[in-house]
């Protein structure tokens, strides 16, 4: 190794926890002095930083010097860095992140959503509301309790409202699901011959939800970011439709793509505990979630918000119609 | 006139998900790009797979193995 280079890092080495212990430093390493955006042939102690900032907005001490051991530094802005992937605290969080009422595990942070003109945070009763169990007022946090999310430092929100889940009433040992079964088998085939003394099975319609949605109102605005992590901003709403390329970031998977294969989907969708909940109107695509993605804001390719990520098994990932979702909250962009 | 897909799919869903094993009822699309009403089964269920008809009211009925679907 050149000498030069081994005498800089040594530099480093003895310089370092310094340096780390200023404010906004968040990488230090030996490269390449950058001027003028160009690169010279100086070799540097370089310090990465949140943000640049300069006097007086930063106070001496916490200025990096021109000069250690007559070493050049260089100082460059690289926002935050996601070591932490996207289970860690964020200030401000944007969507993609992890969060969850205190009583859940983590699920994810969707977008920013308006109410009476104040942002809010969007993600699955499931994950804001701990699946019918939480109050309004309840503390949210960021990360959530899974990931080592704590009260009270890590309170992100308060839970303003959500969108009631109703679950298939558990059956009785011994019920009549498998008559139930039986009768509709048979009035498939009554039907297909016209018969008109149809086998009534006694029917419990179970309510069809359409949404697993909750909103969060933040405790301080400056706490939440109106980008989603990988995606940017979101640009408005679109249908969801057949055939459509979709993305999301969650904490989980993180930045995935898929497109929509089947519309109109009813389906039944397994809670904790055994719970099963039926869902109408949903829009299904392939594998690009798992447990932790829930709450994940979907969107087109040109960042028109379309879905809101809540359920998937090991080929399939369901999300609820947004427009759904907006108008069960009474919410908008 | 007959009926839409949309309205096949509606009027039929109930049935086929009281049926074993069924767990959801969607509208996709078959390789050729045709629509289809596709059932879907947590896991391989031979008897409700016999007793699932192929078309219902002129509308392909596919069936997919997608595995048990959860809250995530």
């Amino acid at each position: 190794m050149n000498e030069e280079l081994v005498s800089i890092r040594n530099i480093l080495k003895d310089t370092r926890f310094k340096l780390h212990e200023q404010a906004n430093v968040i990488a230090t390493g030996v490269g390449y002095k950058v001027t003028e955006g160009k690169k010279t042939s100086i070799l540097s102690i370089v310090c990465s930083v949140i943000k640049k900032l300069t006097p007086p907005q930063l106070s001496g001490k916490d200025t990096v010097p021109p000069i250690i051991d007559g070493i050049s530094t260089d100082v460059v802005e690289t926002g935050p860095i996601r070591a932490l992937s996207y289970t860690g605290r964020y200030r401000p969080a944007p969507g993609g992140v992890s969060i969850g009422h205190m009583d859940i595990t983590a699920g994810t942070l969707g977008c920013l959503v308006k109410k009476d003109g104040k942002a809010h945070i969007l993600s699955n009763n499931h994950v804001l509301a701990d699946s019918n169990n939480g109050l309004p007022g309840d503390y949210i946090l960021q990360p959530g309790p899974y990931d080592d999310g704590e009260f009270p430092g890590d309170r992100i929100a308060q839970l303003e409202d959500f969108v009631p889940i109703s679950f298939q009433e558990p059956e009785p040992p011994g019920g009549c699901g498998t008559a139930r079964a039986l009768a509709s088998l048979l009035n498939f085939g009554a039907k297909v011959i016209r018969s008109k003394t149809r086998l009534q099975a006694i029917t419990i319609r179970q309510a069809e939800n359409l949404v697993d949605a909750a909103i969060a109102l933040p405790i301080d605005e400056k706490d939440v970011s109106d980008e989603i992590l990988d995606i940017g901003k979101i640009k408005g709403i679109n249908e969801g439709a057949m055939g459509m390329s979709v993305k999301k970031t969650g904490r989980t998977t993180e930045f995935t793509t898929g497109e929509i294969l089947q519309v109109d989907v009813t389906v039944d969708v397994q809670y904790e505990l055994g719970k099963i909940a039926r869902f109408a109107d949903q829009l299904m695509a392939g594998a690009m979630s798992e447990g932790g993605d829930s709450g994940s804001a979907v969107l087109d390719t040109d960042n028109n918000l379309v879905g809101l990520l809540f359920a998937g098994s090991d080929t399939t990932t369901i999300f609820n119609r947004i427009q759904n979702v907006f108008s069960a909250l009474g919410v908008g962009l | 006139m007959s009926p839409s897909i949309e309205d096949v799919k509606k009027k039929y869903t109930q049935r086929l998900l009281a049926m074993p094993g069924v767990i959801s009822v969607g509208i996709g699309k078959d390789p050729e790009g045709l629509p289809v009403i596709i059932v879907g089964l947590e896991r391989p269920q031979p008897e409700t797979q016999k007793k699932l008809p192929k078309t219902l009211e002129g509308y392909p009925l596919h069936i997919e193995i997608i595995g048990k679907i959860r809250a995530q």
